[in-house]
């Protein structure tokens, strides 16, 4: 089990977060829910390495990582972005299994194949990553996401830009992953997509976890014994 | 090897490359059709010089080679700081350095996978001044392979050098645009280096040295300086560490503003130690970097350490003769000889009726003398002199009598200007079309 204590973000005078603290599990998958502006992104980023933290620590089973360890543990794929423009998306998942390693998957190997299989993504993979729409990007980034070997895989906002049939499919193949042992910790701020995919759920507002847990736990805790409406019991904690 | 594959495909994708590429042709054709034909009027062609013997004193290296590489110079200064300012700083704006920096691999071996690259494309571009030797020598030109080889490890370094910035200015700042400004700044500062060098000298003159500008010239020249290499390459894996210093997102700001410290002060150390280096060699068929053979063996002889007190202003044409024509030869053999320049003003012009404006005082071993001359068979006079030692008999066989060439540049702008231009487009489309190019 990872576990993320006090981690804490400034940007100037403006705390994006404040000692933030929760755990993953393997094999689960973690939803992080928070409206726009809660901190989700910068937890990510801090998480994955591409941001500097001001504190905190993440530490698995008692103890604390170093630097490289984090590296080989979790993989943070960020939202909105479209690496190697130029380069199609066939050889994006080739780079992205050759710089990386390949992903064992119940002692076989994940390939790119496999990947564009599971995200149906077979129709492009000879079009540039430049070229694609947002809902194709975002289905091109999984794939990159999926074939990374680290067991565990941050990934920011991965149904936005895909429409309703789109995100179920997503979602399953989410789940698949998770099922086969890769620990999924989504960033979700469509509170609905969450409460369809995820085990658990971390709670951020303004930069704070405020609540931690499965959706019986959390109605517990929001004094909502039996709610099962996620939105509902988010506003109850927020 | 990954990693070298992805930033090639990169290069070759980025517009900024092929129009390098593309410029490489018209630039180069210019100086070498320009340099080939007036050098083929010098050595005689329809008749400008027949009988005079211009020509026997020309050496290609000078004559054609210097102002043909030139136009590297002038690509590697204002195109090539844009091919790699795209590659560096397209993978932060693209966001794909946020999904590589989370490879394990260190920043130093990252950055240099990129200025690797990127030295390869250099390497392509100057596949144009490559033409113009084939040109050359289909013209019946005379090569001297050392000299060349010269030219072309200057221009390579030079361009190394220009990696390494483009690389440190991209990763330093956010945007792509602000990294050129601050790329041309640097740029323009050695040029202010050189121009303040000009006025004040001294020290100014000594850093000067060691700017690009400088550099290139003295490879253009067929001189290889020890002191000056090291303190390029310092420079490139300065420029590096500081790209991979800043490439690195996830270290916090006051530690990599330490490091950029710590590597600042440690390449200005290394730098300075390097100006102590003294072994140079001159690879110029004509030795127009040093005495004749017989003189350097005399002077080799001379043990006792020989000062030079020259009252000559910065900016007086007489200085720059004395530096260029003797000086710099002499310090090639003499390493421990100290050179003091004296001057009020920095033009001189008012100085010429000062009691002792223009006199060059020799002293060695406690025996002094003075001369006025300038050129190398006075300073060298002046210094067996008081070292009473007897000058070598002149060796006239051993004099460069130059390759005179009296033919046009025959076909040079239809490969130049149609041939190469043509191409490149070709070769971009083609690639485009396999690889979609952006």
């Amino acid at each position: 089990m990872l576990h993320v204590a006090n981690l804490t973000k400034r940007y100037g005078h403006l705390t994006a977060l404040s000692e933030v603290s929760f755990s993953i599990r393997p094999g689960e998958v973690l939803g992080l829910i928070g409206p726009n502006g809660s901190g989700k992104t910068t937890l990510f980023e801090c998480l994955g390495g591409v941001l500097p933290a001001d504190g905190g620590t993440i530490s698995e089973d008692g103890r604390a990582l170093t630097e490289r360890e984090r590296r080989a543990r979790v993989f943070y794929l960020p939202d909105a972005i479209a690496p190697w423009p130029a380069q199609t998306v066939r050889w994006a998942l080739d780079f992205t299994a050759g710089f990386f390693g390949v992903r064992h998957v119940s002692d076989t190997c994940l390939t790119p194949t496999d990947v564009a299989a599971q995200l149906a993504l077979e129709p492009l993979l000879d079009s540039p990553i430049g070229t694609l729409s947002k809902g194709q990007r975002k289905r091109a980034l999984l794939g990159i996401g999926l074939l990374t070997p680290q067991p565990i895989l941050l990934a920011d906002e991965p149904f936005d830009g895909l429409d309703l049939r789109q995100t179920r499919e997503v979602a399953q193949t989410l789940r698949a992953h998770a099922v086969s042992g890769r620990t999924m910790f989504l960033s979700i701020h469509q509170i609905n997509d969450a409460a369809r995919v995820c085990d658990r759920f971390v709670l951020l507002s303004s930069g704070r976890v405020c609540g931690e847990g499965t959706l019986d736990e959390l109605s517990a805790v929001a004094h909502k014994p039996g709610e099962r409406n996620l939105e509902d019991v988010f506003l109850a904690l927020t | 090897m990954w990693l070298l594959r992805k930033e090639w495909r990169e290069l070759v994708a980025s517009r900024s490359w092929w129009i390098l590429l593309l410029a490489m042709g018209p630039l180069v054709g210019v100086s070498f059709i320009s340099a080939v034909r007036t050098y083929a009027e010098a050595s005689g062609l329809n008749g400008t010089a027949v009988g005079q013997g211009v020509g026997e004193a020309f050496s290609p290296l000078v004559g054609v080679w210097a102002p043909t590489f030139s136009a590297c110079e002038l690509a590697a200064a204002f195109l090539l700081p844009f091919v790699g300012i795209r590659l560096v700083s397209g993978d932060r704006q693209s966001g794909a350095l946020k999904i590589e920096l989370q490879h394990p691999m260190p920043a130093f071996a990252r950055i240099s996978a990129k200025a690797l690259v990127l030295l390869a494309g250099w390497g392509i571009a100057t596949t144009a001044p490559a033409l113009a030797i084939v040109l050359w020598k289909s013209y019946g030109g005379h090569l001297y392979p050392p000299e060349l080889a010269t030219v072309v490890f200057g221009h390579m370094l030079n361009a190394g050098l220009t990696i390494a910035l483009a690389a440190a200015t991209a990763s330093v700042t956010e945007h792509p645009s602000t990294a050129a400004i601050l790329t041309l700044s640097v740029t323009v500062g050695t040029w202010i280096i050189n121009f303040i060098a000009a006025v004040h000298g001294g020290v100014w003159e000594r850093a000067a040295g060691y700017t690009p500008t400088a550099m290139v010239a003295e490879f253009q020249h067929g001189l290889i300086r020890l002191d000056v290499v090291l303190v390029a390459l310092a420079l490139v894996f300065a420029g590096l560490g500081l790209a991979a210093i800043w490439m690195r997102l996830g270290v916090r700001v006051r530690r990599r503003v330490n490091e950029s410290i710590a590597l600042g002060a440690l390449t200005a150390a290394v730098m300075f130690a390097c100006t102590f280096v003294t072994p140079s060699w001159d690879t110029s068929e004509s030795r127009g970097n040093s005495f004749p053979e017989a003189d350097e063996e005399a002077l080799k002889e001379i043990r006792t350490p020989l000062r030079i007190e020259a009252h000559l202003a910065p900016e007086d044409p007489r200085r720059a003769d004395l530096e260029h024509r003797a000086l710099s030869k002499l310090r090639r053999v003499m390493p421990r000889v100290q050179v003091h320049y004296m001057s009020a003003t920095s033009i001189g012009l008012f100085e010429q009726t000062a009691p002792h404006y223009g006199e060059i005082w020799y002293e060695l071993g406690g025996r002094k003398t003075m001369s006025r001359v300038t050129t190398a068979e006075g300073v060298l006079e002046a210094i067996y002199e008081i070292a009473g030692v007897k000058p070598p008999p002149e060796d006239e066989e051993s004099i460069f009598r130059g390759h005179p060439l009296a033919v046009p540049p025959t076909g040079a702008a239809t490969v130049f200007y149609g041939i190469w231009p043509a191409v490149i487009v070709a070769t971009a489309l083609f690639l485009r079309g396999r690889a979609s190019i952006r």
